[in-house]
């Protein structure tokens, strides 16, 4: 047997244990997860919830910032992949309408500049 | 005497160090569809407040529940209320706490009160509740998780439809204007001096927090909000009255005043006098 064999072989096993216990038996754990992460379908339903708020009251600024929860995205382009993965789950044709609704509010939708700074 | 194999050893922790070098640094298990019961805290809130408002919207309380479930709060209704306190203490706008709150009052009911004349919309909208075994790693517990999904699911799967969505159907309203229907003179000398304790309840008698209650006497006015002492009750708020003023309690905007309030005088076993008490009751009719 080479002399290498035996360490090169330990080394091995050991890697293979801190797989084993990395990976399953105390893996990285995400318990404090954000919005960004969830599953498209969860996402989704999040987005049909400010969908039916929007809907009953026109707030179209309201809607924006409740959809900046999941991060960078421009509020149109959330809405719109709810739309497109509502359209893909077979939601019903009321949240539909209100997701498509949504979308195009947030497609029109343009934020309030914030003026910094003193009055001249 | 065969000498210990120190080689092996070294060798073996060597290998075990870069194990967990790739599985938790280089290459960590990740979580890219995750649940919301795993969202950290303040997310979890948000969405709170979105199924509230969804639900101020839409009256669907089973939607609003199937959703609450996701979040994995052992109970929903807790979680609300803690939540509406939270933001009555931040300073939060008041519509927003008052749906949170109006949605764990409407959860404790167990019913959603519906206007006979409202016309429900047309929905054949079903959510599918299946379980899903979601792994939050070994140390915690991985629970069997009742998962609300568009997607198709495979069976065993729960099937049921959502209560017809009505439109626009006023619940107890902000607006509908509380009247005090009872009021008691409190002589307890164990009692804060002048102590003034509100309990507001709707029309089914369940306690309502973060409703605005407006007490003013002649030189000044107070703004308190019921819920922020949710170990005496969730429509309880107190007010500490001077002896001599009176006081004229409103609860909501467009409450009923209740005028001439005055901390009462009493005489405790041994004769003193004290500044006793008021116990008010307000109601939506």
């Amino acid at each position: 047997m080479p002399r290498w064999l035996p360490p090169f072989i330990a080394i091995i096993i050991g890697i293979a244990l801190g797989l084993i216990y990395g990976w399953v038996i105390s893996p990285v754990q995400f318990v404090d997860t954000t919005p960004n992460s969830l599953r498209a379908d969860y996402r989704a339903d999040y987005v049909l919830m400010i969908a039916e708020t929007y809907h009953a009251n026109q707030d179209a600024g309201l809607a924006a910032r409740r959809l900046a929860i999941f991060g960078g995205d421009a509020p149109a382009a959330i809405a719109a992949q709810a739309l497109q993965t509502g359209r893909a789950s077979g939601y019903a044709p009321n949240d539909i309408s209100l997701l498509q609704e949504l979308t195009r509010a947030m497609q029109a939708y343009q934020p309030v500049p914030t003026i910094v700074g003193g009055t001249p | 005497m065969k000498r210990f194999p120190w080689e092996w050893l070294i060798a073996i922790i060597a290998g075990f160090a870069l194990g967990l070098f790739y599985a938790w640094v280089l290459s960590p298990v990740r979580y890219t569809d995750t649940i919301p019961n795993t969202l950290r805290a303040d997310f979890k809130d948000q969405f709170r407040i979105a199924i509230a408002a969804s639900y101020a919207s839409t009256h669907d309380l089973g939607r609003a529940k199937a959703r609450l479930a996701l979040l994995g709060d052992s109970d929903s209704s807790q979680a609300l209320t803690a939540q509406s306190q939270r933001m009555l203490a931040a300073g939060e706008s008041i519509e927003v706490v008052q749906q949170v709150a109006q949605l764990a009052a409407n959860l404790q009911g167990g019913v959603m009160q519906i206007q006979p004349s409202v016309t429900a919309a047309t929905t054949t909208s079903q959510i599918i509740v299946s379980p899903t075994v979601a792994v939050i790693g070994a140390a915690t517990d991985a629970s069997t998780v009742p998962v609300e999904s568009p997607t198709t699911q495979s069976t065993p799967a729960i099937i049921f439809t959502p209560t017809p969505r009505p439109t626009h159907t006023p619940i107890p309203t902000p607006g509908a204007p509380y009247v005090l229907v009872a009021q008691d003179n409190i002589c307890n000398p164990n009692l804060t001096d002048g102590l003034m304790q509100i309990t507001v309840v709707d029309k089914h008698n369940r306690q309502i927090p973060g409703v605005e209650i407006i007490i003013t006497w002649s030189s000044g006015e107070e703004h308190i909000f019921t819920g922020l002492k949710p170990d005496i009750a969730n429509g309880y708020a107190d007010y500490i009255m001077q002896a001599g003023v009176s006081y004229t309690v409103r609860v909501g905007e467009s409450g009923t005043p209740a005028p001439n309030l005055i901390a009462p005088s009493c005489t405790d076993s041994g004769g003193q006098t004290f500044t006793g008490g008021l116990h008010l009751s307000f109601q939506q009719p």
